[in-house]
């Protein structure tokens, strides 16, 4: 029995940590934030992450990457989660995900080296306004296809970076009204981005609008169809917890930190228990979403019977404790917690924004009923 | 360093195996009925346990990873997790020396004399002598430290005056791990000692206490003028808090396996129940359920993480805390949620002729005292805060 990180993905966290902290801390963040029409990816950050193999991560060696699992992807997405930092590393990450799950060896030989070394940006258009995220949300149609060319139309949002991404795996319906994965370069006729804004700014989203667009479908590889969907849904789900759970710690980290030294009533607040249990209580809700990550992202890569419990388990726990702990940070840094200044809202809103992504907290228990008790 | 490997090794799923054909083979299957326990008179339930229990020592299957020169089997704490989850899947009876095999046995290991050790441990895991626990008075709950039961010196013995409570097996103990006041005018963590006391004497009355469920788990124990040889002082006299603290650090989490395990199945009946009453389909009583679920898949994995810590030798100072938080808040989650997703048919003993309810019912009134027992959420929730996070006193 071995349920823990190791030495070395510990240490891979640490050197995330500590580029963060060295190279992009919290003025950086704050720079990107105040800059909402600015593209929200800084380049040093990024080749700083490509460095670290932080892009390869889960590509596979023979196209250039380091061919480790999701267990050691989540690693990253908690770091990049704990310093807020913006960039479409997911977007970038899945998009790989895709080509590794289903492409072609042509397909993966032509885009994933590139993807691994932060050259492409990659993003994924899984789901339109107000759909679900189990593949019944898709809002994009695909035509049959035409010399390994189909034609996609509607319009899939919100997408992570669309206008940076060189590369967009958009989820589309065939007429069989079977699902699957389809590849839109950049530049692509009939394909308008539309930057949308949002109040979470360490990210930028976007509405990918396509008519008639030429698209490849991703084929070839281990899963097609419903099946890729899922399998891209269910990375997409573990890295977004991943993330939310770096967020919760973080902000819980912080809170305690300034608690125990901020002074009222001649005292440190922090020796109240109106904010002591509160804290213990998110201690431990914020440690047992760690715990269902690592072995979501385990589950995931080793094909486990019990993968979608867990899953599901790991998303519904680390979106409730990414909102109880950067609620808890503005309320318990008080009012200086919520003056623009402070920077208790980038882990508030960057937790407010995520917690859906991949399907919320609710639509995940409704999964997990469906899992036990139908 | 492997990355993660939930798997046990080749030695330790043998002995699963070899458990499992051992319990298959001992428990009558009456036994594993709802209702079967509750149904008999406390003494006679009391006996069968005792008595199965000590079969199952005879057969090598208690004192998992206790060392061998104790009766042990010397396992590893792999084995100890199969055997907690092995036990509840079997729907084993509830360990009786429960306190004396947690606590008091590997106490004695550490810091036991050699005649403690001797006489102590064997008969305890032979069902022998049943051990109760003496920690808690009506003036001492979770501040322990204001133990009042006092002991006086007196030629060899201790002279014992006092009362505790909240005792289980009060009614069936034969001996009794005491704290007690032993330097007068003593005050606070100071002047304790933790003596064994023999039950079995004019000086010690035991009460059965009726619980709000109708049961009686626990007792009181009265000591009027009782006897204990000061040789029966577990570490030094004076010494009592810290042989208390030790005592009480051997709450490890490595059961919580057994825990999921048993919690596990309580929540599918719950469903099956939902299902029978036409309350599974309900978005609210889907919702309820399912994120006991997400607390119960919580608790496994942390059960996971402790035992690993536990196969790495680590210290898990007040991590156990959380464990305890996690286990007691989420096991009283999920039996409000039998009462809330039931609705009214939640209170009738049998809502229809061939349904009784009775066992859930048990079940759902004893969670109310496990986030009390053992150090409530309260007290836990402070240690969280002041030794993990350090937030100040």
């Amino acid at each position: 029995m071995f349920f823990a990180l190791t030495d070395d993905q510990q240490a891979f966290a640490t050197t995330v940590r500590e580029f963060l902290a060295d190279r992009f801390d919290l003025d950086a963040v704050r720079g990107v934030v105040e800059d909402p029409h600015g593209d929200g990816h800084p380049v040093s950050l990024w080749k700083g992450l490509a460095d670290q193999g932080a892009l390869a991560v889960l590509v596979p060696e023979e196209h250039d990457g380091l061919g480790l699992g999701l267990l050691d992807a989540q690693v990253v997405a908690r770091e990049l989660g704990r310093g807020v930092a913006p960039g479409p590393w997911t977007a970038t990450v899945l998009a790989a995900e895709a080509l590794r799950l289903a492409g072609s060896p042509e397909q993966q030989a032509a885009w994933l080296p590139g993807l691994a070394a932060g050259e492409t940006i990659g993003t994924v258009a899984l789901r339109g306004e107000a759909g679900s995220w189990d593949g019944r949300g898709i809002t994009v149609d695909a035509s049959g296809q035409n010399d390994g060319v189909s034609r996609l139309s509607g319009t899939a949002s919100p997408v992570d970076y669309p206008s940076v991404a060189g590369l967009i795996v958009v989820a589309a319906t065939d007429p069989s009204g079977t699902p699957g994965l389809f590849l839109v370069e950049s530049g692509a006729s009939g394909l308008a981005i539309r930057d949308q804004e949002t109040y979470d700014g360490t990210a930028r989203v976007g509405a990918v609008e396509l008519a008639d667009t030429p698209a490849e479908p991703l084929g070839g590889g281990t899963l097609s169809g419903a099946a890729a969907v899922a399998a891209l849904m269910a990375r997409g789900a573990v890295l977004t917890a991943a993330d939310l759970v770096g967020v919760a710690r973080e902000a819980l980290t912080r809170t305690v930190d300034y608690d125990r030294e901020r002074k009222q009533f001649g005292v440190p607040v922090g020796s109240f228990q109106a904010i002591k249990h509160t804290m213990a209580d998110l201690h431990v809700a914020v440690t047992m979403a760690e715990h269902a990550v690592l072995f979501a992202a385990h589950a995931v890569d080793t094909e486990d019977p019990g993968v979608d419990v867990a899953v599901a388990v790991a998303k519904a726990k680390a979106a409730d404790a990414a909102w109880a702990a950067t609620g808890a940070m503005i309320q318990f840094f008080g009012g200086i917690g919520f003056t623009w200044e402070h920077e208790a809202h980038f882990f508030y809103k960057r937790a407010r924004r995520r917690a859906p992504l991949f399907g919320s907290a609710d639509e995940h228990r409704a999964r997990l009923a469906a899992l036990t008790m139908d | 360093m492997a990355p993660v490997d939930l798997s046990y090794t080749a030695e330790e799923e043998q002995f699963r195996e070899e458990l499992r054909t051992w319990l298959a083979a001992n428990i009558p299957d009456e036994w594993t009925q709802p209702g079967f326990w509750r149904a008999l008179d406390d003494d006679e339930s009391f006996r069968l346990r005792r008595d199965w229990e000590a079969s199952k020592t005879a057969a090598g299957f208690s004192g998992i990873e206790w060392p061998t020169e104790y009766g042990g089997r010397g396992g590893t704490p792999g084995m100890k997790a199969l055997y907690d989850e092995e036990m509840v899947r079997a729907r084993a009876p509830q360990t009786v020396n429960v306190l004396g095999l947690t606590f008091l046995a590997p106490t004695i290991m550490a810091i036991g004399t050699p005649d403690q050790k001797a006489e102590i441990i064997g008969p305890m895991l032979r069902n022998e002598v049943i051990w109760c626990q003496g920690f808690s008075e009506p003036g001492a709950g979770s501040d322990l430290a204001a133990v009042a039961t006092r002991g006086v010196r007196d030629g060899d013995d201790y002279v014992v005056n006092g009362q505790k409570i909240w005792t289980t097996n009060a009614m069936h103990g034969d001996k009794i791990f005491t704290i007690v006041r032993t330097e007068p005018g003593s005050e606070r963590h100071k002047g304790l000692s933790m003596m064994l006391i023999d039950m079995d004497q004019p000086g010690v009355e035991a009460r059965p206490l009726k619980q709000m469920s109708g049961a009686s788990e626990f007792g009181e124990v009265f000591f009027t003028d009782a006897r204990v040889p000061a040789k029966d002082c577990l570490g030094e006299i004076g010494a009592g808090w810290r042989t208390a603290m030790l005592l009480l650090s051997f709450e490890r989490g490595a059961s919580g396996v057994g825990q999921y395990t048993e919690f596990r199945r309580q929540y599918d009946e719950i469903v099956a129940e939902a299902r029978r009453f036409g309350r599974s389909d309900d978005p609210v009583a889907r919702q309820k359920l399912a994120n006991c679920l997400v607390e119960l898949e919580c608790l496994r994995y942390h059960a996971m993480h402790i035992l690993t810590q536990v196969e790495q030798g680590r210290d898990l100072g007040s991590e156990s805390s959380m464990t305890k938080l996690q286990w007691s808040e989420t096991f009283q989650d999920l039996w409000e949620a039998f009462d809330d997703v039931l609705g009214p048919e939640a209170s009738l003993a049998r809502p229809r002729p061939d349904v009784d309810l009775t066992p859930f019912q048990h079940q759902a009134m004893w969670s109310r005292s496990v986030t009390i027992w053992g150090g409530s959420s309260q007290v836990q929730r402070n240690i969280v805060a002041e030794r993990v996070l350090g937030l100040p006193r």
